[in-house]
């Protein structure tokens, strides 16, 4: 058949409309969903591929991780079956860690759309569910003690319902309705991009839709590599640490970056091999967040699809933390894997100063699983995630709290606390938490909960409560660039006093516990900062003013919270050691 | 003494102030147009009045009603000119403001911004209260803890306070006392309670809700209480109504204490002209398209209703940007407004292609035909070059155009890197912003179940007639429609809102154990607020309901919207409230499950009083030969042929009842121009509007 060409204009028009498609279904999730994690802090990810299994459109609000290893992911599943063996109505189940991203609870649902008979396009998304089954925590030595593992299976076989297979995940999770109410939402998610698509090929006239994915990737790709060519050529090299949790020993990344002409090529010789603990991370997504940074760093604009990951390369010896083989305990991947957006950066960051930004209390996004039984005797079950203080850049403070490289919402306190029988006393700021900097680090925060006592919880308390904690930053803080200074490392508190997060938690009626997220790290000289900003932090409660003294040299006069000028003049140009 | 009665329309834009007079009883109309006066919009009312007391002496007087929209709110927001504003929250929460929730809106833009705060840190204290997620008391509000952080705040010197307390939506008694013991202690403080402003579940969308609503209540109140009393001193005698966001109509009263729900006071009116059309014509689906400098505003109005949706954004750091903005949770018609006007800039993109828009000249340097320096070539220079606008004809001839300025910008800026002529180019321009309001078009026709090829268009807005034309054949829409005054639409507009007011009240209630009856209490509860609140408003006692539920899956986050009859909610069976549910929900997401449980989460009541009759003013032109409106012949651009060919340029003000001719056309009138390619014909009923037909044959 005769290729078909789209001038630039309806090129433009049709990449819009297919945008939108995809955030139609992602904005169908928060009205379907079951689990607080998915409706409210948005843990999931929406795409779809031409016939070829080429992803085409992610959603707006995707989450990198998910999305750049379903870039992979889904092409393979898709190319692994000939393209006339797929029927209408089916729709596939798959939450192979090492197809798609990286751990048992980020399930795909998959489906072929058909158009006059023919399968023309392929819609997915992965949702993170809060319960997979298995043993929650990190120091889970093997993927099998984790939850079940979904191969790819179909989950309606031309329409109709495998509810054999429903049963068996239904009878190895926790919490089955809700399991079952998040994988119908799935469903409800493919089916409204599926009708949109349909309705566009037909109002447009088309009979396929890889001639116009041909288009926007060929188009995708050129702005990547122009991007890319604006780096200077040359390796760049990184090493980086990050911290074991507990007692267990650090983890060495390292990681040379080499830029010739438009591709980037990211090789990890010498990183550290798979460990006996959670924290291993398969190939897709560590993928995932070198991509992002180079796109978010290079080229953030243009919508991403397989144009965009063409260019960027990567490669990492295998059995290793950042490649790890099956079957590696792989559940808290992300405290390891988001860190690889931070070490792309470091590398580049002397070749490209004003495109980097410092560490960030949001790497890794912090997450929480929490468990029990009510008063009366009801299981709950719930998922939280967190940011911290984002790390600064060249002309920009940090953004307070935030996750990233990820990305996420939190849930309100409201919705926690009538979906747990929990109570929040706090959620706010840490003052001193962002690394001093000519442009300052991102805030970190803080959040305190309670289990409630008998006479809080009118006579019946709920049962002990389980909690599984996956985060970092607990040693190493986010670093500073460029002279910024580090922010504050994160901390894990049961009853005020220090708890090692690492392994499970428990807690009884009346015992609390606080989790404070790190600030970003700071960018340039702190001495350098404008008094006024620092003057303004004080106002506010960013910066204290015995740390706007020691950090940043500016004296500001306690009870007025006005700014001594002479004062900071005479500090800020005392000879050092003087 | 003449016993007619009059009503007035008045809407403040960005730009202009627009005024509408009708003679209820003859259906005589008088129009007038000056400019908008930011510092005190008041001032550009009684301008404006008092150039139509030129025109028609003595008026005010006998005038019924004035009804007023205002972009004063929505601008107070975006340039953050409001109140000096307090919050008070529970011990723990004051930084819910400022964490807001969290999520990278731009997932690959590391350096995005986010909006500030309403309510900066230094203005947000806490009390020691405490209610649960089940609404029991653990920790009762301390009366001295609140005097002390009122006297704290008059230090401070705020305007005005804000109170959200956690879990408040479900039970509000804590900030109940509050309110007791700060009106108390400084009675004269402009306060609003989330308890009263927003009482639903998410406690950053109803404290910023009830942030925003404290921010602007000052200014809202002053404003309102200076044009009150400039409208009493000119004479005026009868009601004030303000137009709300969802497109009812309320008193002062009403919008003085929930200012939050009339931000979309101006983009509205446009949208309920056209519900109006949409029932005077019987036209089941009727797209409302209304384009302006620098926004387009549209939405589908399907057998006479918009939608409503209940939260929007507002003051978005990244224009357009969902996510960039800070939340609202007001019931607001479900209007799309995208980033294409008249303004709206051409470039090249950094794929090489051509890209219009989001970014407008505005009005200062404006187009470059506005010759004030404004070297960007827009899609008003475009529809100069294209022969579409009069250069010695625009605004009625008040502000001449200089095409030349328009062509070079064209082709420096767009047609020598794309290696195309001028004209190419220029249409290039006109055909994108089309093609981009025609995709936002259908998306948003496709989500509420419309088809884009079988809506009639109404046309509204400085260059929404230029550009009806090209989009209805983008969408494939046959029929447009251009009312009297598209111009000046939305101040027409006003006269047919009716006065109304939403509430709502949420209650989780699985639909497996819930008493009909005291559903039916619930309802009738509402109704009896929604009474009261109307009857502030008129002295009108035919209050009509409209009842909503709001339903879900049991576990579910979020509710699937059920628009039910009013009868009394006892003759409902159970199986028939769960078949509506499900056959909604498979209408919406392809699949339901009747076995899972569903359960009611929210009950809304629309209370309306009777829409006041409004018809049409008869319209007829003094000619009455076609010849007699022919201003002259000109060269414009025919999307059909793709070259300039003759068109015939009609002056509207002299078309007659019954008058029809054939494209190509343009008919221009002194606010707008209707654009018409030889593929279209045109007819003129004797209330003035323009009917435009698509592809058939010409008379």
């Amino acid at each position: 058949m005769k290729k078909q060409h789209f001038d630039p204009i309806t090129l433009e028009i049709l990449w819009r409309r297919l945008v939108s498609i995809v955030d139609e279904a992602d904005a169908s999730v928060a009205r379907t969903a079951f689990s607080s994690l998915l409706r409210d802090a948005h843990d999931y990810t929406c795409m779809f591929t031409d016939s070829r299994g080429q992803e085409l459109v992610q959603g707006t609000f995707c989450t990198p991780g998910q999305a750049g290893a379903m870039a992979l992911g889904v092409k393979k599943i898709i190319q692994s079956m000939p393209l006339d063996s797929y029927k209408e109505g089916d729709v596939f189940i798959v939450n192979d860690p090492w197809l798609l991203a990286g751990h048992l609870n980020d399930v795909c649902v998959l489906s072929p759309i058909f158009f006059k008979e023919r399968p023309v396009a392929f819609t997915a998304c992965v949702f993170h569910h809060s319960d997979i089954g298995g043993r929650v925590s990190s120091d889970n030595r093997e993927v099998f003690e984790e939850g079940i593992y979904i191969p790819v299976t179909r989950l309606y076989d031309a329409g109709v319902l495998n509810q054999d297979l429903l049963n068996m995940i239904r009878w190895n999770v926790r919490t089955p309705e809700e399991v079952t109410g998040d994988i119908r939402s799935q469903v409800a998610a493919n089916h409204v991009c599926a009708e949109k698509i349909i309705e566009m090929m037909t109002e447009e006239n088309l009979t396929t839709l890889d001639d116009l994915a041909d288009e926007i990737i060929t188009r995708t790709e050129t702005s990547m590599r122009a991007a890319i060519e604006k780096i200077p050529d040359g390796t760049y090299d990184h090493k980086g640490v990050i911290e074991g949790a507990g007692s267990r020993p650090d983890i060495h990344v390292q990681l040379a970056v080499t830029v010739d002409g438009s591709d980037i090529h990211v090789d990890f010789a010498g990183t550290s091999s798979q460990v006996d603990w959670g924290v291993n991370v398969v190939y897709n997504f560590t993928y995932a967040y070198v991509f992002m940074a180079i796109k978010s760093a290079f080229d953030p604009d243009i919508p991403i699809n397989e144009g965009a990951i063409r260019p960027v390369h990567m490669t990492a010896p295998e059995g290793s933390i950042i490649n790890c083989r099956f079957p590696a305990a792989v559940a808290a991947r992300m405290q390891v894997g988001h860190f690889m957006t931070e070490m792309v950066f470091n590398a580049l960051a002397p070749a490209t100063p004003d495109r980097v930004i410092a560490g960030s209390g949001g790497t890794p996004a912090q997450t929480n699983i929490l468990y029990g039984k009510r008063g009366n005797g009801k299981p709950w079950h719930t998922m939280i995630i967190r940011g911290g203080g984002m790390g600064a850049s060249r002309n920009m403070d940090g953004h307070h709290c935030a996750i990233f490289p990820a990305n996420g919402a939190n849930t309100p306190v409201e919705i926690l606390e009538s979906d747990t029988p929990l109570i929040v006393t706090e959620r706010g700021l840490v003052t001193d938490s962002g690394g001093p900097g000519r442009q300052r680090g991102g805030i970190g925060r803080l959040m305190t909960l309670r289990v409630p006592t008998v006479e809080e919880s009118g006579g019946h308390p709920p049962s002990r409560t389980t909690i599984a904690v996956q985060a970092g930053r607990f040693v190493y803080p986010p670093d500073g660039i460029f002279g910024g200074k580090p922010g504050a490392c994160a901390r894990f508190l049961k009853n005020t006093e220090p708890a090692d997060p690492s392994g499970l938690t428990f807690l009884d009626p009346g015992d609390s516990i606080t989790f404070v997220s790190a600030g970003g790290g700071g960018y340039g000289d702190p001495v350098e900062r404008d008094p006024q900003a620092v003057l303004c932090d004080v106002q506010y409660g960013y910066v204290s003013v015995e740390k706007a003294k020691t950090d940043y040299k500016v004296v500001i006069d306690p009870d007025a919270l006005t700014l001594d000028l002479d004062a900071t003049r005479i500090l800020r140009h005392k000879p050092k050691g003087v | 003494m003449d016993q007619s009665g009059f009503r007035l329309g008045c809407d403040i834009g960005g730009t202009f102030t627009d005024f509408v007079l009708v003679n209820t009883r003859t259906g005589e109309f008088f129009t007038n147009k000056c400019l908008t006066t930011p510092n005190d919009p008041s001032d550009a009312v009684e301008k404006g009045i008092k150039e139509l007391l030129q025109v028609k002496p003595g008026f005010l007087d006998q005038v019924e009603d004035v009804i007023h929209g205002t972009t004063l709110v929505i601008n107070a927001i975006i340039e953050r000119k409001g109140a000096k504003t307090g919050l008070i929250t529970t011990k723990g929460f004051r930084d819910v403001l400022e964490l807001g929730r969290e999520i990278r809106y731009d997932a690959y833009d590391i350096f995005s911004q986010y909006p500030a705060p309403i309510v900066p840190r230094a203005l947000r204290k806490e009390i020691d209260e405490r209610v649960t997620a089940d609404g029991r008391v653990l920790a009762p509000v301390d009366e001295k803890q609140v005097r002390a952080l009122v006297t704290d705040f008059q230090k401070q010197g705020i305007e005005s306070l804000a109170v959200c307390c956690i879990n408040s939506y479900e039970n509000p008694v804590n900030e109940q006392v509050l309110q007791r013991i700060i009106q108390d202690a400084d009675p004269d403080l402009s306060t609003s309670f989330s308890f009263e402003v927003l009482p639903q579940i998410r406690e950053y969308e109803r404290t910023c809700t009830t942030a925003v609503n404290a921010y602007v209540k000052p200014i809202t109140f002053q404003y309102l209480e200076r044009l009150t009393l400039r409208l009493a001193d000119m004479g005026f005698l009868g009601r004030l109504y303000i137009m709300l966001s969802s497109g009812g109509i309320t008193s002062v009263e009403t919008a003085r204490k929930f200012p939050v729900r009339i931000i979309e006071s101006g983009p509205t009116a446009a949208v309920i002209a056209s519900q109006h059309y949409g029932k005077m014509f019987h036209i089941k689906d009727m797209f409302c398209f209304d384009m302006g400098g620098t926004t387009a505003k549209s939405c589908l109005i399907q057998k006479g209703n918009a939608g409503l949706v209940s939260t929007f954004e507002v003051g978005r750091v990244q224009r357009f940007k969902k996510g960039s903005g800070l939340p609202i949770q007001v019931p607001v018609v479900d209007l799309m407004e995208i980033g294409a006007g008249g303004g709206s800039i051409a470039k090249i993109s950094s794929l090489g292609l051509l890209a219009v828009g989001p970014e407008s000249a505005g009005a200062d340097p404006g187009p470059a035909c506005y010759n004030q320096g404004g070297e960007n070539p827009t899609v008003t220079d475009a529809d100069l070059v294209l022969g579409y606008l009069d250069p010695d004809f625009f605004l009625g001839g008040t502000m001449a155009l200089d095409i030349g300025k328009s062509r070079t910008a064209i082709e420096e800026k767009i047609a020598n890197p794309l290696g195309t002529s001028v004209t190419e180019a220029a249409f290039g321009i006109h055909d994108l912003i089309n093609e981009t309001m025609a995709a936002a078009a259908k998306t948003h026709i496709a989500e509420k179940g419309g088809n884009p090829s079988s809506v009639v268009m109404s046309a509204f807005g400085g260059a929404g007639p230029v550009h009806a034309y090209g989009l209805a054949k983008k969408i494939g829409a046959k029929s447009i429609l251009v009312p009297p005054l598209a111009g000046v639409g939305s101040a027409l507009g006003f006269f047919t809102a009716p006065v109304a007011f939403d509430l709502s009240r949420s209650h989780r209630l699985a639909l497996g154990e819930a008493d009909f009856g005291d559903i039916e209490d619930l309802f009738a509860q509402l109704e009896k607020e929604g009474a009261a609140i109307l009857a502030d408003a008129a002295k009108d006692t035919r209050v009509m309901f409209q009842r909503t539920l709001l339903m879900r899956f049991v576990g579910q986050g979020a509710e699937t919207d059920l628009v039910i009859d009013p009868k009394p909610f006892t003759q409902w069976s159970h199986k028939e409230i769960r078949d509506r549910f499900d056959t909604e929900y498979k209408r919406l997401y392809g699949r339901t499950y009747p076995e899972t449980p569903v359960e009611f989460v929210t009950f809304k009541v629309r209370a309306s009083l009777p829409q006041k009759p409004f018809s049409m003013p008869r319209l007829t032109g003094k000619a009455n030969t076609l010849a007699a409106c022919i201003k002259g012949q000109r060269k414009a651009f025919s999307v059909v042929n793709k070259t300039y060919i003759d068109f015939t340029v009609y002056d509207r003000s002299l078309l007659f009842a019954g008058a029809g001719f054939a494209g190509p056309a343009i008919i221009e009138e002194r606010e707008s121009t209707i654009v018409m390619g030889e593929d279209a014909s045109a007819t003129v009923d004797d209330t003035g509007f323009v009917w435009i037909r698509i592809g058939e044959e010409t008379r």
